[in-house]
């Protein structure tokens, strides 16, 4: 383990930059999701195919070369724009760190379109109806009754979707994010211990994915309290 | 095994079953006599089903000795084999294969069990499937099928075992009330044959014109055995005539 | 910044050319890996704790870190040691698409194991005792009730995995290999057009993805025909 000394904290380092990635992707994840969603159940056709069109796309094409074409194409277009002003620039280079961040949100996103479109359909519309014949207003019913109820059907996938996203960060080492994965590449160079270096990593990654799963296994416990019977 | 016709088919002497702290059967002795066709019913909760259960080894009792046609049920699984191959039963849910045709229901288990050649398992399952009426629907899948159809086809596929006692599982619970008839028609022929039968069911119709015997649970406990007269017009305990009370209100 | 057709024309059947392999890839690997799944699936319902908890580490540790770590230790990591470089597995181990291959079985092997096992424990329980109440044993009602209608549960969630297992093969291109999206890789190099090489190699992808839905589609409407009401 000796082979290890002077580089924990650049992998801790590269730890944070996996958590940021992370929490900026979830963020933005959700949002396509949601909206993904909205589009796959508005009444709107053009909205409609828009929404199919995502899913088909972002679930269909490896994550390597969305983050590839998001990364190299971005960078491009920005020249581009940049250039209608100033003629000087040569070249616009786009951080990894968004290109990345904003490219496995997309893909998730496509597949959290799905979870969050079944969660909305999969709502009991009994529940509904007794709700509306409480005198429940449509607000009420759907902050009151729909939500709590989506929440628990989208939960169990919705955790699946939190661990692609950790699993997906990784991928972005390859546009040079000087996460984790980059620091083992690094100390690779300087030490000859690929295994070791990138063991490492893995475990990293495990503790990341570890703290996902006991975090939705807690919220999945809270929120079925209601539903477990009395056998 | 042999048949003797003193000895009992069903012996159940002392028996307990748990599930968990939960006491599902309390002390249970009962003897069923060849030809005898018994009515078990009582509230929910109170150990019917997990009585005929313990009798097939779906359930394993915990306390107590069962012996059926002469034989222990203890964990050995050649015994087990032996008294399933004897003991047919009939679910709440029908529980028919659903990626099987109606014939191959009734095939399967022929096959595979008995060894019986596939002519002559097809020839014994149409047989049944007749005298449950709907031989039409032999190449259909169960799903195509009504709650009623679906039930006599899973009485038919106990039967083409050949039997010696049958246990019915609340056979009616899970039919509409317009097919329950069609059932308990094919249930009062196999009685009027002779056939074994003990059955969980509410139908009290059934029970008075069809039962030997009577037995109420309540809480995991026989609480009285009686035949159909006595049951109805003089129970004897108290939780009997409150049970009666509430199920013949209406 | 424009479109360029010709560059597209001039590219596509170059990339064309790693099909083979790709195809190579996914075949084998998704082959493999089926076997292990059911091997880990059997150890897990082997009622023996030890096959069973080593089992769920397995599927825990693969499930949990990034399938680039784990090609990347195989390819990378491995040669660190004298005893592999000297072993019997040299010869697949020293080749990129052996490691590829190996890296990709071992990671689909464990996602693909707990989507059968969703699949057995989606067996209706009725099914089983209505089996057992018949007299059949264990192993017929094995052979008869549970891989039957498990397959058919399963199905679904299986062709969603291939899918994925497809975009994963993708990420051989980072270990060497000319695959579709390595070679599409080497041309963006040195033609520096991500737009048409990327977007014209995800539609390729599309249609591969399309492909094997409509194939898993059929079998499964195949394997449904119990489950329709009319003829």
């Amino acid at each position: 383990m000796d082979v290890l000394n002077g580089w924990w904290d650049d992998y801790f380092w590269g730890a944070v930059i996996v958590a940021k990635v992370f929490i900026a992707s979830l963020s933005l994840m959700i949002i396509f999701g949601l909206l993904g969603a909205a589009a796959k159940l508005s009444d709107n056709r053009l909205a409609q195919k828009i929404g199919g069109a995502y899913t088909v796309i972002f679930r269909g094409t490896p994550e390597i070369l969305v983050i590839l074409l998001l990364y190299f194409g971005s960078a491009i277009a920005l020249t581009a724009l940049v250039q209608l002003f100033n003629p000087e620039v040569r070249f616009v280079d786009v951080p990894p760190f968004w290109a990345g961040t904003i490219a496995i949100a997309l893909i998730v996103g496509s597949y959290a379109t799905e979870t969050f479109r079944g969660a909305f359909l999969g709502v009991n519309p009994g529940s509904i109806e007794a709700a509306r014949a409480l005198g429940m207003s449509p607000l009420q019913t759907f902050f009151y009754i729909r939500i709590p109820e989506m929440w628990r059907i989208a939960l169990p996938p919705f955790g699946n979707h939190m661990l692609s996203l950790i699993k997906d960060t990784a991928l972005i080492s390859i546009i040079g994010l000087n996460e984790t994965m980059f620091v083992a590449k690094q100390a690779i160079t300087v030490t000859g211990k690929p295994f070791t270096m990138y063991i490492v990593v893995g475990l990293i990654y495990l503790g990341f994915s570890t703290i996902i799963t006991l975090t939705v296994m807690g919220i999945e416990k809270y929120g079925n309290r209601t539903t477990v019977g009395a056998q | 095994m042999s048949d003797n016709p003193t000895r009992p088919l069903i012996e159940m002497a002392a028996v307990s079953k748990f599930f968990g702290d939960f006491q599902a059967l309390r002390n249970i002795d009962l003897v069923v006599h060849k030809g005898e066709r018994i009515v078990v019913c009582g509230p929910s909760g109170s150990g019917k089903s997990t009585l005929i259960r313990c009798i097939n080894r779906l359930e394993k009792h915990n306390e107590g000795i069962i012996t059926i046609d002469g034989i222990e049920l203890t964990d050995k699984v050649a015994d087990i084999d032996a008294v399933r191959r004897e003991v047919g039963m009939v679910f709440q849910s029908f529980n028919l294969f659903p990626h099987m045709s109606i014939i191959k229901n009734l095939m399967i288990a022929q096959q595979l069990v008995r060894k019986t050649p596939k002519k002559e398992a097809r020839e014994i399952a149409m047989h049944y499937l007749q005298r449950v009426k709907i031989p039409e629907q032999a190449e259909k899948y169960p799903i195509q099928l009504s709650g009623g159809q679906q039930q006599r086809v899973a009485i038919a596929r106990a039967l083409c075992m050949k039997p010696k006692i049958i246990l019915f599982d609340e056979p009616t619970s899970a039919l509409d009330p317009e097919m329950i008839n069609e059932v308990l028609d094919v249930m009062v022929d196999l009685a009027d044959e002779g056939m074994t039968m003990i059955c969980v069911t509410h139908e009290m119709g059934f029970a008075r014109s069809v039962a030997d015997r009577i037995i109420f649970m309540d809480e995991g406990e026989i609480i009285e055995q009686a035949s159909p007269a006595d049951f109805f017009d003089n129970p004897e305990n108290e939780r009997t005539s409150a049970f009666l009370d509430q199920i013949l209100k209406h | 910044m424009s479109f360029d057709l010709n560059l597209v024309l001039e590219s596509l059947p170059q990339m064309l050319a790693g099909f083979g392999i790709t195809l190579k890839l996914l075949l084998v690997s998704g082959s493999l890996g089926l076997v292990l799944a059911i091997v880990l699936l059997l150890m897990r319902m082997s009622g023996k704790f030890y096959l069973d908890w080593l089992a769920q580490i397995y599927i825990y540790v693969f499930r949990g870190t990034p399938i680039l770590v784990q090609i990347f230790i195989i390819y990378y990591g491995l040669p660190q040691f004298e005893a592999v470089r000297d072993s019997v597995f040299w010869s697949i181990l020293r080749e990129p698409t052996g490691c590829a291959i190996l890296a990709l079985t071992l990671n689909t092997g464990a996602y693909v194991s707990e989507i059968l096992r969703g699949g057995v424990l989606g067996v209706d329980k009725g099914l089983l005792e209505a089996g057992s109440a018949l007299g059949m044993s264990a192993r017929h009602k094995l052979i008869y009730i549970t891989t039957p209608l498990a397959t058919r549960l399963a199905l679904p969630a299986y062709s969603n995995d291939v899918i994925s297992l497809l975009k994963s093969t993708a990420l051989a291109s980072t270990i060497t290999i000319a695959d579709m999206t390595g070679i599409a890789r080497t041309i963006v190099a040195d033609t520096y057009a991500p737009y048409e090489v990327f977007i014209s190699l995800a539609i390729v992808y599309m249609i591969f993805t399309l492909a094997i839905q409509k194939l898993f589609g059929l079998f499964e409407r195949y394997l449904s025909r119990h489950t329709r009401r009319e003829d």
